[in-house]
């Protein structure tokens, strides 16, 4: 343990309006000491952790006290803190404590503390409450569950810790993908005075301007730092976009031939051009206008009528430096839409650089290689060509899903499944295994070029595992809209859903103890049990109120929430009745 | 969703195949027999619903297969009309609205028509305009090849193929490489002339072409199995067998049932020559995207020289006389025997080996004349001099400084009397050069083409006497201080190219979306159609919504009319409509724009105005430009973003490549905005005298002409937007002076017919209002038939009914 107390100034207050008494908080694991500043003053506290029901705090503000008030069976007690983090310290340390002392309080008085104790950061602790906040059931089920002392804090979230990871794993994992805006006609900004322009460039500008002129990129590789500065780089860069800008190919070829590294920026891109040829292998022969060329002979230099094409005809000398606008569009949204390919987060040039060449090497092995991709665009043509609304759609015909209502999508698979036979298979597990290693083998020697299922049988496996789910689903309601829930008076529908999650949550945490093999969740398991089994006459409660024609359906929904309770209580009972016989022969044992 | 979107790849089922007979013991039975249940269950469903619901019905004698559960009204209406044509073996010209399957039901009727009369077999000829659209014919085909095939047995089988330049054949990796098609042509020839290898049996260390050789050497077997083949099809046999594809295509296109190629191949008389000349006089041509038929047409006969022309001509001639030099010392009997061959005539095309042809002959092939080569361009030397001569007095006529326009026959005149070659020696040129050529044995063809078009216009200039006319133009008109002098053999006439395919085939369909007026059309094409039809399109809802707007968000007029062309406010006000669109609908937009330097006008404005950053906050922006590699790839990215939901806007040119023949259905286009009425540059010397043309000889208005040239343009870029009636899309007119009735009455009916009164003026604000309506309109699901009164999808039994009531038309 770290920190086995915390000594913070603080003030205690008697209620929030209260002045408060200036003085010393002392916490330690099981108690917490005020001392006043005078001496003089009664007001001394020494109180047990195991007393304190709970704790509340004061929203974070500017101008707002930072308060954190514990709460007792009767009355509670207020401290006002100098500065937040302060409270939040605290905060974290009496809940902490708090948690330990209430397990400690438990009915078998022992010391050993089976969690390890569990340092919550102020970050982890907003979360949950975030999550509180943001899920009325989960909430209610806090309430209900670890203010009512059935189960403690920790153990509370501990079964919902992909809650708390798979949020702030999320959370950090998605990327941001590249902005649509162009950089490449950055203003400069100009001081007014003199003909000096400056340029600023953020990391983010300097990855765009990689991916999109990869000369660029290895130029930087090639010249930086060895044959001029960073600085240097990018004022030769500016001044080539500049020449660019001016559009006056005449000026940016005589510079070009003046300067060899500035030649580089000005030049067409030669990465460029291969990578495209390698793209255009690939694309769509249904948009591949390249091909065009082959079968036209009109337009072969001389022939046809001049048009407007052929006026601007340049002198081969400066056509390496020709490079228009609009290229530079069309190049920025390619690069948009193939979206973030490293994920660099230093501001490092270099680095981006890098790992940006060394991407894009492996993306272009991988297409080279890939002959899926063909198969893939051939069907694609295939599909394109049909008419889509002269024909069925295509079969197997699937209900489209629609997240409004599951039932719908559950019925739609009924009606289809209607006559067909469940395929019954057993197959002994040497039999299985004998035909994974067949296919195994297959893979092996093709490949897995395509689905590896066809999706016919897919859903159809899919179709019959299914079916229980759908069947049920069916046989519930007829009507999607109307199910037997919503046919009860709100009051029973609620009550209803709330033992319904309620007892799910119980019985997770009493499964989950078995074996029991501390004292500790011998504990839990018994306080799961009477938790339980108040539940159980409130069942039948609701089970006897409702009225005589809705009672068949209310049974079918309560019996299985019963079954599962009987189910837990005999688990119960005989795990007591071994345990009795066993205390018998070892005395010295668990209690 | 996804499940069914998956197609099962051809050899799936192979592969099911392999797992059961892999399996040596009985224990592995079981799970293999799971798995061919499966399989076989999804099959037998998969032909349970194709034999029960896909088409087959009568039309009068012709039973039609028709690869789908319904038939669109119009497309009935359609195979009638086009059953009709071809029982009176004549020609026809048929209008029918984009996004209704003209394609698949002129493949079908055809197909089925020949099927119905196995006696008198037709040979399909299939013309497109460009590559990617010979693709999609051939899948159409494909899908409908399968069902004939599942319904009729092998009965049914046929062969259909496309057929492409080297460039897009060639499988062998040296030649293919090459940047464009001449020098993959080169390439080719370098490998495979005769004189090569003729050269590579005696020293092995003479590259050949292995695909070539092989093809050779499998002579007669060498034949694709039944079949349709794609170009990638066609690849992929051939690299499998080792035979060269593109001479396996060219040797089976006699062969073939139906044979898909590009326009040029029947119109071009320099490809033509070579490709078309056996096709059999029982075959059907058809034209499909035929709006612009007239314009491929006079292009095929024009030539234009420019001074780097004359520049690459003299080199060329430079090199010959060397190359004659050396044949002179080395070889002499070579040229004597092609002198001996001169005055016989020239009748060599006949018996070429395969690898020599190249393009045949620019003239027609009826005009050209079957006779001995005049004696004074007999000798190699005399040729090249009197070629010399040619080159020098086109250089000294280049040399003007006022626009200059002539006659073919003055012209001859004057070349004549100036450098004394007379209208004979000038007809013999290109057959002269050609034959000089293989004498020389040259390969590199490629670098020869300067010479070529010399010959080109040699011949053409000496063959015709009317519809054409030569200009000469010092500069360009738009840019009068950069001398550009350029001088053109323009044709005016587009009957002239098309005449011989009217003449030797049976029956010409000529077919579009976008045929109106279609009485133009005969006269611009000097034919007589025994239909000539224009189909409405009968829609199951008001899918497509086609406004004009006329003002900007501020009132102020918008227009590209010359005056208010580079009018900030105009550029401003188009900048808002798209800026206002991309917010509000959703995938893709297309614009167009009335000409390439006008979109980087105004792209450029829009950029330093901060409209252009605004834009792509909302979407990507994707450009047409004039490197069609590069404006593929941004089609290609243009799709994945709508694919993916990100939402683009692409930017392209009314007459360029895109407007040509993409198509912006379904999520790839909601909304076309035609910015300004694309109008030919009205001043540029050959459109006027083609226009003076058209008055003296059709007694076609001027006037009336631009308009109907501008507006199929701009019904052409919109009308790519709808594939099917389940698709939807918008279109925006956006200039003021489609609001006047003689510009806007020339848009084809199936447009008009949508244009309502209320979205004839409309203002930005306006039409964003009618925007954000239709879209939340057409989201919403709807009865695909048509529900209870007219029905916009027949099903078979409808097809039956409707034969009861004998005479019912639509």
């Amino acid at each position: 343990m770290t920190d086995a107390q915390v000594v913070k100034r603080a003030k205690y207050k008697s209620s929030v309006k209260d002045p408060g008494v200036r003085g010393i908080l002392k916490m330690t694991r099981e108690r917490f000491v005020f001392m006043p500043n005078d001496p003089s003053l009664p007001i001394r506290l020494n109180v047990e952790f195991r007393l304190i029901k709970g704790h509340k705090s004061s929203k974070e503000g500017s101008n707002r006290p930072a308060l954190l008030n514990l709460t007792q069976d009767q009355g509670n007690y207020i401290f006002e803190f100098e500065n937040f983090s302060d409270r939040e310290l605290c905060r974290d340390f009496v809940a902490k404590a708090i948690t330990s002392s209430g397990e400690v309080g438990g009915p078998t008085s022992e010391k050993a503390v089976p969690l390890k104790d569990e340092q919550l950061s102020s970050a982890e602790m907003e979360r949950r409450i975030k999550l509180l906040q943001e899920d009325s059931e989960l909430q209610k089920l806090h309430k209900q569950f670890v203010i009512g002392g059935v189960l403690s804090e920790t153990e509370f979230w501990a079964t919902r810790k992909k809650l708390l990871d798979v949020n702030a794993s999320r959370k950090a994992k998605q990327r941001v993908g590249l902005k649509s805006d162009m950089i490449f006609n950055v203003k400069p900004s100009s001081d007014g005075q003199s003909n000096r322009v400056t340029f600023n460039l953020t990391p983010e500008m300097i990855h765009q301007i990689f991916a999109e002129k990869p000369a660029v990129r290895q130029a930087y590789l090639n010249f930086v730092p060895t044959k001029m500065t960073e600085k240097d780089f990018w004022t030769k860069y500016w001044r080539a976009q500049y020449l660019h800008s001016t559009k006056n190919i005449v000026a940016a070829a005589a510079e070009a031939a003046e300067d060899e590294e500035l030649a580089v920026f000005l030049k067409q891109d030669a990465i460029l051009a291969s990578e495209t040829r390698q793209k255009i292998r690939k694309v769509d022969p249904t948009l591949d206008m390249e091909a065009d060329e082959g079968d036209d002979y009109t337009h072969i230099p001389g022939h046809g009528l001049a048009t407007e094409s052929s006026k601007d005809e340049m002198e081969a000398q400066y056509e390496p430096y020709r490079r228009s606008f609009l290229q530079d569009i069309n190049r920025h949204a390619a690069v948009v839409l193939e979206g973030r390919t490293v994920d660099v987060e230093t501001g490092d040039t270099r680095t981006v650089a890098e790992a940006l060449a060394s991407s894009k090497r492996i993306e272009l092995a991988k297409e080279a290689s890939d002959n899926y991709v063909h198969q893939e665009r051939l069907d694609r043509i295939t599909r394109m060509a049909e008419i889509e609304d002269l024909q069925a759609p295509r079969d197997p015909p699937v209900a489209p899903l629609c997240i409004k209502d599951p039932r719908d999508y559950f019925d739609s698979q009924q009606v289809q499944l209607g006559g067909t036979r469940q395929v019954k298979s057993r197959l002994s597990t040497s039999e299985a295994y004998g035909s994974l290693r067949v296919f195994i083998s297959e893979i092996r020697n093709i490949g897995l070029s395509d689905p590896i299922v066809k999706p016919e049988v897919a859903l159809k496996v899919f179709n019959v595992l299914t079916q229980n789910i759908s069947s049920s689903k069916y046989q519930l309601g007829k009507n999607p809209h109307e199910s037997i829930l919503d046919t009860l008076p709100s009051v029973t529908k609620e009550e209803l859903l709330l033992h319904w999650t309620s007892i799910q949550e119980l019985l997770k945490h009493f499964w989950s103890s078995y074996p029991i093999t501390t004292s500790y969740l011998y504990a839990k398991v018994s306080r799961l049990k009477d938790a339980m089994s108040q539940i159980y006459p409130k069942l039948q409660e609701i089970k006897e109120s409702v009225q005589s024609d809705s009672r068949h359906q209310v049974s079918l929904l309560v019996q299985p929430m019963l079954q599962a309770l009987d189910a837990a209580f005999a688990h119960y009972d005989l795990d007591q009745q071994k345990r009795s016989a066993k205390s018998g022969e070892k005395p010295n044992g668990y209690a | 969703m996804h499940l069914q979107n998956l197609k099962t790849p051809p050899y799936r089922s192979s592969y099911a195949v392999a797992v059961k007979s892999h399996n040596p013991s009985p224990i592995f039975r079981r799970p293999s027999l799971l798995i061919n249940t499966f399989l076989y269950e999804s099959k037998s469903k998969n032909n349970r619903v194709k034999s029960k619901n896909k088409m087959k019905f009568q039309i009068e004698d012709v039973t039609v297969y028709f690869p789908y559960d319904h038939i669109y009204p119009e497309q009935y209406s359609y195979m009638i009309e086009l059953k009709r044509s071809l029982d009176a073996k004549g020609h026809c010209l048929l209008e029918m609205p984009t996004g209704t399957g003209k394609t698949i039901a002129l493949l079908s009727l055809i197909t089925s028509y020949t099927l119905s009369k196995p006696s008198n077999p037709v040979k399909l000829l299939y013309c497109t305009r460009t590559v990617h659209e010979m693709e999609k014919t051939l899948a159409e085909l494909k899908l409908l090849h399968k069902y004939q095939l599942d319904n009729i047995g092998p009965a049914a089988r046929m062969l259909a193929l496309g057929l492409s330049s080297r460039k897009n054949l060639c499988v062998n990796p040296d030649v293919v490489s090459a940047e464009n098609r001449d020098s993959v042509d080169a390439g080719c020839r370098k490998l495979t002339a005769s004189w090569v290898r003729a050269v590579a049996i005696e020293n092995p260390n003479v590259p050949t072409c292995s695909f070539f050789e092989r093809y050779e050497k499998a002579g007669g077997d060498a034949v694709l199995p039944p079949g349709v083949y794609t170009l990638q099809d066609l690849r992929v046999f051939g690299k499998e067998k080792g035979w060269c594809p593109y001479f396996l295509a060219r040797h089976m296109v006699q062969f073939a049932n139906v044979v898909v190629y590009s326009y040029q191949y029947l119109l071009d008389p320099k490809v033509a020559g070579i490709i078309s000349k056996e096709m059999q006089r029982e075959s059907v041509v058809v034209f499909d995207e035929a709006h612009n038929i007239d314009n491929v047409c006079i292009e095929a006969l024009s030539v234009s020289v420019r001074r780097q022309t004359l520049e690459g001509a003299s080199r060329n001639l430079n090199k010959m006389s060397q190359e004659i030099d050396r044949f002179k010392a080395t070889d002499a009997g070579r040229l004597r025997a092609e002198y001996n061959r001169l005055v016989e005539g020239l009748a060599q095309r006949g018996n070429l080996p395969l690898g020599d042809t190249w393009l045949a002959n620019p003239a027609l092939p009826d005009d050209i004349l079957k006779e001995a080569v005049p004696g004074n361009i007999r000798r190699a030397e005399h040729f090249l001099s009197v070629l010399r001569r040619l080159v020098q007095y086109l250089k000294g006529r280049l040399e003007t400084e006022n626009v200059e326009k002539e006659g073919p026959v003055t012209f001859v005149n004057s070349v004549n009397s100036h450098v004394g070659i007379d209208q004979k020696m000038l007809k013999f040129c290109y057959d002269r050069l050609h034959s000089l050529m293989l004498t020389l044995e040259i390969t590199d063809t490629d670098e020869f083409l300067h010479i070529q078009t010399i010959c080109d216009f040699a011949t053409l200039v000496g063959t015709y006497t009317r519809g054409f006319s030569i200009i000469i133009e010092p500069y360009d008109e738009r840019m009068p201080h950069i001398p550009d002098p350029v001088l053109q053999l323009s044709c005016h006439d587009a009957s002239l190219a098309i005449k011989p395919v009217f003449d030797r085939f049976q029956s010409v369909v000529i077919t579009s979306g976008t045929l109106s007026p279609i009485d133009l059309y005969p006269r611009l094409l000097n034919f007589n159609p025994v239909v000539s039809r224009s189909f409405t399109m009968s829609l199951t809802r008001d899918c497509i919504c086609p406004m004009v707007l006329s003002r900007g968000s501020d009132q102020l007029p918008v227009s590209t009319k010359f005056d208010l062309r580079s009018d900030p406010g105009v550029e401003r006000n188009y900048g808002r409509l798209l800026l206002e669109m991309v917010s509000v609908v959703p995938d893709g937009i297309v614009c167009f724009f009335v000409s390439y330097s006008y979109m980087d006008a105004i792209v450029n404005s829009w950029n330093e105005t901060g409209i252009l950053k605004e834009i792509m906050q909302r979407k990507l922006v994707f450009i047409e430009t004039q490197d069609v590699v590069e404006t593929t790839l941004a089609l290609d990215n243009y799709r994945k973003a709508c694919d993916c939901g990100r939402g683009a806007v692409f930017f392209s040119v009314a007459r360029g490549k895109v407007a040509e023949g993409i198509d912006f259905d379904r999520h790839y286009g909601r909304l076309v905005i035609m910015f300004g009425v694309p109008f030919q540059y009205t001043l540029s010397r050959i459109l006027l005298a083609r226009l003076e043309y058209l008055r003296e000889t059709f007694q076609i208005k001027e006037g009336d002409f631009l308009t109907f040239d501008a507006l199929r343009q701009a019904a052409q870029c919109v009308g790519r937007v709808i594939r099917s009636k389940a698709d939807y899309g918008m279109m925006i007119f956006a200039d003021k002076r489609y609001t006047r009735h003689d510009k806007r009455s020339k848009l084809p009916g199936w447009i008009l017919s949508h244009l309502r009164d209320a979205h004839l003026n409309l203002s930005t604000d306006m039409a964003v209002h009618i925007a954000r309506e239709f879209l939340r309109k057409m989201a919403q699901p709807y009865d695909k038939t048509g529900g209870g009164g007219k029905k916009t999808l027949l099903s078979q039994e409808d097809l039956e009914k409707m034969n009861g009531i004998e005479g019912m038309m639509f």
